[in-house]
């Protein structure tokens, strides 16, 4: 290989290929970092959730008059929706989870009044609501229909009897791996049992670092709007939607709906600022690497231009098209990878740097070979239209121009 | 050692269709020394191209080293350029990046040399053309003179069969010149056929053989020394119009 020769060819003709090298190296340090960026969101948008979000539909629905019965009309409804067909089950829930909206409060498993808490969701459910919501439960039973607390209890400070946590939760109050059984603590010293423990469920809010932590309490709040999870047979999710709406609108209930769509779709919106951020990195991962790509056809094509009669006068001394291809692209190669090496070096100032000043995460060395391979095929590809341009240059370019 | 038979060549351009060379019958003996001379335009980078299998005829036949080399691939007609054929430049076309060792590397790089033979011919042709002193210099720091002794330096190394000069002398001072062709006369001497093609009649004088061109048609042909063979005195008969 002639790499000797073409490297002092570079260093002799130094600007343009300086400045493209830097092109790169900034290239190379920025796609790394938002690569890490991207991939870092969307593993947050992906994170399981424990719940069967892909076939549930969330319906909600506001009551209206004075002859509006919440109890009556909860119970009417779900026998309504569990009736139709390809509905596996339906069940009311006090909030949705992953909708963004929800109550949270301290718990703890002592009395000990300095003990400290543990910040978790809480949800009013009855028994079944847990196979609505398709979450699995790792020890433990379902809440018994005798444990469901009416509104009127509630409303008079009874207490729950029992109650079901996540694992999550379960760790962090009962280090020693003893939740079931045992006793939960509100802040006012109101105890519930442990009875099941939820294997995984995400609750409210997908930028709370306590997303995995939540109670479900058996009990039907007062309230004028009902909430529904009706979890389908798979596949079954979209053609239900209509069906399930007019059911609901059939009853003869003084209510309106106003929600009535995929969960996933309302999760999704959930995680619409860190889509937006990934969308956007990804918008200027594109924009860099075609601007780069177009940097190195553009200084290829000038090349060959400056050098059609040295490429001649090599083809006239017995060069191959293949050595003149060859030529170009390792040329080309060598400016790349003096980038890639500055631009390494810059990739990970890069990320120090947001690291320190937004706390974000450090980088995950693995993009850098994945960035670098990237931006070598990229050169190749952009490289090799110039470069089989001039493996055409006729060898009578030599004797023609002076 | 080259044998042109009815060749043609026509360029194409546009609506214009230029006959740079006509019916041209040919015949020049291994260890000859032929100077192709005539009016510009008349055809001689031409034919000196088509020699080199630099470009292609329209029609005729060549044989080049007893081999017919009309219908050969891009490949195998590279491949002969660099291994039987030297070539010189009016311009030198030296590479202005490369010093001059590495310019006169460049044809022996498109073999499968090694770096100690390639080094070997390097400094011996560069010590022909007495600049191997100067090894690590550009073409730049170099005057025309010395720049077309690399030019020679770079077609020597190859060690060709066939040396094809284009106006060598034609950038250079009449002392360069000069020396130049003392230089080819010398390689002559040492068995390399050479075609070179001059305006000056008094470098074409001391060719073996000048061939004069017009309109892309041998005009005439002039015998001023004796070639290591006789020239065939046959297609020399034919070749005068
Ligand atoms: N690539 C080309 N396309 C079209 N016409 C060409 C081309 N190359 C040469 N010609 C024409 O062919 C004819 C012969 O050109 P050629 O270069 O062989 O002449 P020459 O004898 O070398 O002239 P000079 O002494 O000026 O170098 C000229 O009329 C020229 O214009
Ligand atoms: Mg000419």
């Amino acid at each position: 290989m002639e790499i000797r020769p073409i490297l002092s060819a570079i260093l002799r003709n130094k600007t343009g290929a300086i400045l493209l090298a830097i092109q790169i190296a900034l290239t190379l340090a920025v796609v790394v970092n938002a690569m890490f960026i991207v991939q870092q969101r969307l593993k947050f948008i992906g994170r399981p959730t424990g719940i069967d979000i892909e076939n549930i539909i969330v319906i909600s629905s506001q009551g209206f008059g004075s002859s509006y019965d919440h109890e009556q009309t909860v119970f009417s409804d779900l026998e309504l929706l569990r009736a139709i067909p390809g509905v596996k089950y339906a069940a009311h829930i006090s909030r949705f989870p992953l909708s963004g909206g929800g109550s949270r409060s301290g718990f703890t498993s002592t009395t000990d009044s300095d003990a400290e808490s543990v910040g978790a969701n809480y949800y009013f459910a009855q028994n079944g609501t847990i196979d609505a919501l398709g979450v699995k439960l790792a020890a433990g039973r379902d809440f018994l229909p005798t444990e469901i607390l009416t509104g009127e209890q509630i409303d008079n400070g009874v207490v729950a009897s029992s109650v079901l946590i996540t694992k999550a939760l379960a760790e962090k109050l009962f280090p020693d791996g003893n939740a079931l059984g045992n006793l939960v603590y509100g802040g006012t010293g109101d105890s519930s049992r442990v009875v099941g423990i939820i294997e995984k469920m995400h609750g409210a809010w997908v930028s709370w670092d306590g997303l995995n932590q939540v109670l479900i309490f058996p009990g039907l709040r007062k309230d004028s709007g009902q909430r529904y999870l009706v979890r389908t047979e798979p596949g079954q999710r979209d053609r239900l939607i209509p069906e399930v709406e007019s059911v609901l609108e059939k009853a003869s209930v003084s209510r309106y709906l106003d929600r009535m769509e995929p969960m996933s779709e309302m999760v999704g919106r959930s995680y619409d600022n860190d889509r937006v951020v990934a969308n956007g990195l990804i918008i200027v991962i594109v924009l860099l690497v075609s601007i780069t790509g177009l940097g190195i056809v553009g200084l290829a094509s000038f090349l060959v231009r400056q050098r059609t009669k040295q490429v001649g006068t090599r083809r006239a001394l017995g060069a191959q098209k293949y050595h003149i291809v060859r030529y170009f692209l390792v040329e080309n190669w060598l400016i790349t990878t003096m980038g890639v090496v500055v631009g390494t070096v810059m990739a990970f100032g890069l990320n120090y740097w947001t690291a320190t000043e937004f706390s974000l995460p450090k980088l995950d060395p693995v993009f850098v070979p994945v960035g670098i391979l990237g931006i070598w095929v990229l050169g190749v590809l952009a490289a090799a239209g110039p470069a089989k341009r001039a493996s055409n240059i006729s060898p009578a370019i030599a004797t023609r121009t002076v | 050692m080259l044998k042109m038979n009815k060749i043609s060549c026509v360029y194409q351009t546009d609506l214009i269709e230029t006959h740079a060379l006509r019916d041209i019958d040919l015949n020049v003996k291994a260890g000859e020394f032929v100077a192709l001379t005539g009016p510009s335009g008349s055809g001689k980078t031409t034919l000196l191209n088509l020699s080199g299998l630099l470009e292609s005829a329209t029609s005729g036949t060549y044989l080049l080293d007893g081999e017919d080399v009309s219908s050969l691939s891009d490949r195998q007609r590279s491949s002969i350029r660099n291994e039987k054929i030297g070539f010189i430049f009016q311009s030198f076309n030296l590479i202005p990046d490369l010093n001059l060792f590495d310019n006169v590397d460049v044809p022996l790089r498109y073999r499968a040399m090694g770096i100690e033979e390639r080094r070997r011919r390097i400094e011996n042709a560069l010590e022909l053309v007495g600049l191997s002193s100067r090894m690590k210099h550009l073409p730049s720091q170099l005057s025309g003179g010395q720049q077309q002794r690399v030019a020679i330096a770079r077609a020597l190394a190859g060690e060709p069969k066939f040396l094809l000069a284009d106006e060598p002398t034609g950038n250079l001072d009449s002392l360069m010149a000069r020396q130049v062709m003392e230089l080819l006369e010398k390689i002559n001497s040492e068995g390399t056929t050479i075609v070179m093609v001059t305006h000056d009649p008094e470098l074409a004088r001391r060719a073996h053989r000048s061939i004069e061109l017009l309109d892309g048609q041998i005009s005439s042909t002039q015998l001023f020394g004796v070639s290591a063979e006789e020239p065939d005195e046959k297609t020399e008969a034919e070749s005068v119009a």
